[in-house]
């Protein structure tokens, strides 16, 4: 009997504390942003038109992935830590350089990349590939509409043929050269070889 | 209007005719265009709850969407399942239509402007929202399908559990005004709320919230949604329906919100009643009763957006063991008071003043409650006091432990 009134005033009691929280929640500005009308990306705009708690992208907003050119070492690291293989590189040799990452740390480039492509109707933007970037050339951008009329138009192509074509004839004449010196070196090596075995052989007798 | 017709020339019988199809097309013009109009209101208000923004695309704020909808809902294909029963499948959403709209016949719309003031108002609308059920079941009963027929019993199990409940929360108010007419009903009324039925003693005012719970039941809404329950049953007794069908089980859906608000406001909440200053202004009562019936309907809507729905055994268990006994309560009590201040208005003053002060005070004590809810909310979760402390176990809570 006493279970049932406590039931009772329990149940009134409950709705009435529950209908107070939804009814405070009437006072509340929508949380929803209207996306096509305010312009997600800018803060500044986005505090003209809307009200609500959210401001802003997250700044690790993992979006379409952008690579940097620049500063691209052309490693392969990236397209090994893909899990589903959306990155494709090759790569040729080019000239030594020395030059400072994105988080300051220097890195040498011996390597230039003939074609880098990532395949974004693939990619499941798990972020994978940018951990690993020794230069920080591959990054998450906020960009993350895409909208294309086919699926192969996609594959983002971050070197353009021409400048593929460049690097490969630039890389063909660095490893000639490369070729030339390793011969000259191996010249050296085989006459260092056939001399030596004449001094040992003297110092034996 | 019949007096006019009759001063045309024609026969009596012709005109009471005539005025009832004119009356008649006015009534279901309102209530789908009413039906219509309340999916808006009860997705916006939703949507407020829920902080989002609701439906705001089509015309101002979003007002024209239910026209949108209809208009998709009457092109859409019409499709009727293999093994179905043709005629009952096709006839049962109209069935329902015609059974909340037949409760229009007494609902009022001002002190005098009732479409027929039946001497047995009540009777009648308790009786044919009944009819409700019958379409419930055929829709369920000829859609060949387990999910339906599953809907269509909980739905006549539920309806006719609360319609008890129902009926005898509306007795004590017939105690008090001794009429069984809406228009009865509405005279034995003034306009202060505290000459309003649901004020008049708490006897009444328990009378009051059994038969809005009740209703709430008896026209299938969450926190009783229990023939329609997504999780379980697909959609219920309408699973199979579509195109225009379907819209017209929405239309009784819906429409039957402005029978719950219209009903209790007509009979518990002094109806469009106005002061004696403003004598007997048509159009300023409609609106005084439209204003009160849609508070009614706010209600309603807020109601199923702060409690989830019922288990099929807890219904019941709600229905039998609580509303019904606390009807009866409501009714011998509400009898009992009136033996006692038969002589003495002075004491009926006394008690709906008392009455109408102590609703106040919850009143008051609700708006502390949402302000205080309301500066919870909107403080950021990281910077909440760390040193939280559990609430300590209620009564209830240590007794279900103990029994476990």
């Amino acid at each position: 009997m006493k279970t049932y009134f406590n039931n009772i005033i329990h149940g009134v009691t409950s709705a009435f504390e529950g209908m107070s929280i939804t009814f405070s929640s009437l006072f509340f500005p929508a949380v929803t942003i209207q996306y096509p009308e305010v312009d997600v990306r800018s803060v500044e705009s986005q505090r003209k038109t809307y009200n609500g708690p959210m401001m802003g992208m997250s700044p690790n907003y993992r979006g379409i992935l952008h690579v940097d050119m620049e500063i691209c070492t052309a490693c392969l690291i990236c397209m090994r830590a893909c899990p589903i293989d959306v990155i494709a590189i090759t790569n040729v040799k080019c000239e030594k350089e020395k030059f400072p990452g994105r988080s300051g740390k220097m890195a040498v480039k011996t390597r230039a990349a003939t074609r880098f492509d990532i395949d974004i109707a693939k990619c499941m933007f798990c972020g994978l590939c940018v951990e690993p970037c020794p230069t920080g050339a591959i990054y998450h951008t906020n960009e993350f509409e895409m909208n294309t009329s086919t699926v192969e138009a996609l594959v983002l192509k971050f070197v353009t043929p021409q400048e593929a074509a460049d690097a490969e004839a630039k890389g063909k004449i660095i490893e000639a050269e490369a070729a030339l010196k390793k011969a000259a070196k191996a010249a050296a090596a085989k006459e260092e070889v056939a001399q030596a075995p004449e001094t040992e052989s003297k110092g034996e007798e | 209007m019949e007096s006019l017709f009759i001063s045309l020339g024609l026969s009596e019988d012709l005109a009471i005719f005539i005025t009832a199809i004119i009356v008649g097309t006015i009534l279901i013009h309102f209530l789908a265009i009413f039906a219509g109009f309340m999916t808006w209101i009860e997705r916006r208000l939703a949507a407020r709850f829920q902080f989002r923004c609701g439906p705001n695309r089509v015309g101002p704020q979003g007002l024209l969407q239910w026209l949108a909808d209809a208009v998709k809902l009457i092109i859409k294909e019409e499709i009727i399942p293999q093994g179905a029963d043709q005629t009952m499948f096709r006839l049962a959403p109209f069935m329902t239509v015609v059974g909340v709209f037949a409760t229009f016949v007494v609902l009022p719309w001002g002190p005098n402007w009732i479409p027929a003031d039946l001497d047995v108002g009540l009777l009648y609308l308790i009786s044919i929202t009944a009819l409700v059920v019958i379409g419930i079941l055929m829709a369920g009963w000829a859609s060949n399908s387990k999910w339906a027929l599953l809907g269509g019993m909980r739905a006549a199990a539920q309806i006719v559990s609360y319609e008890i409940p129902v009926a005898m929360g509306l007795l004590p108010a017939i105690l008090i005004a001794g009429s069984l007419s809406m228009g009865g009903l509405m005279r034995a009324q003034g306009w202060l709320p505290w000459d309003w039925i649901a004020f008049q003693n708490p006897f009444s005012m328990l009378a009051f919230l059994i038969f809005f719970v009740g209703s709430i039941a008896e026209s299938n809404r969450v926190p009783f949604d229990l023939p329609e329950a997504e999780s379980e049953l697909v959609a219920g007794f309408f699973t199979e329906y579509t195109g225009f069908r379907f819209a017209a089980f929405g239309l009784a859906e819906f429409g039957n919100c402005w029978v719950v608000g219209a009903t209790a406001t007509a009979v518990f909440l002094g109806g469009g009643n106005l002061p004696g200053f403003l004598g007997e202004n048509a159009l300023i009562s409609l609106l005084v009763f439209s204003a009160k019936t849609l508070f009614m309907i706010f209600v309603l809507v807020w109601l199923r957006w702060t409690l989830p729905r019922f288990r099929i055994d807890q219904l019941m268990e709600f229905s039998w063991k609580y509303l019904l006994p606390m009807s009866f309560v409501a009714f011998f009590g509400q009898a009992v008071f009136m033996l006692i201040s038969w002589d003495s208005p002075m004491i009926q003053q006394v008690v709906s003043h008392a009455m109408f002060l102590g609703f106040l005070g919850l009143l008051f004590k609700f708006s502390t409650r949402v302000v205080a809810n309301y500066k919870e909310h909107a403080t950021p979760v990281n910077s909440r006091a760390t040193d939280y402390v559990a609430p300590p176990v209620t009564e209830v809570e240590a007794e279900a432990a103990v029994a476990e």
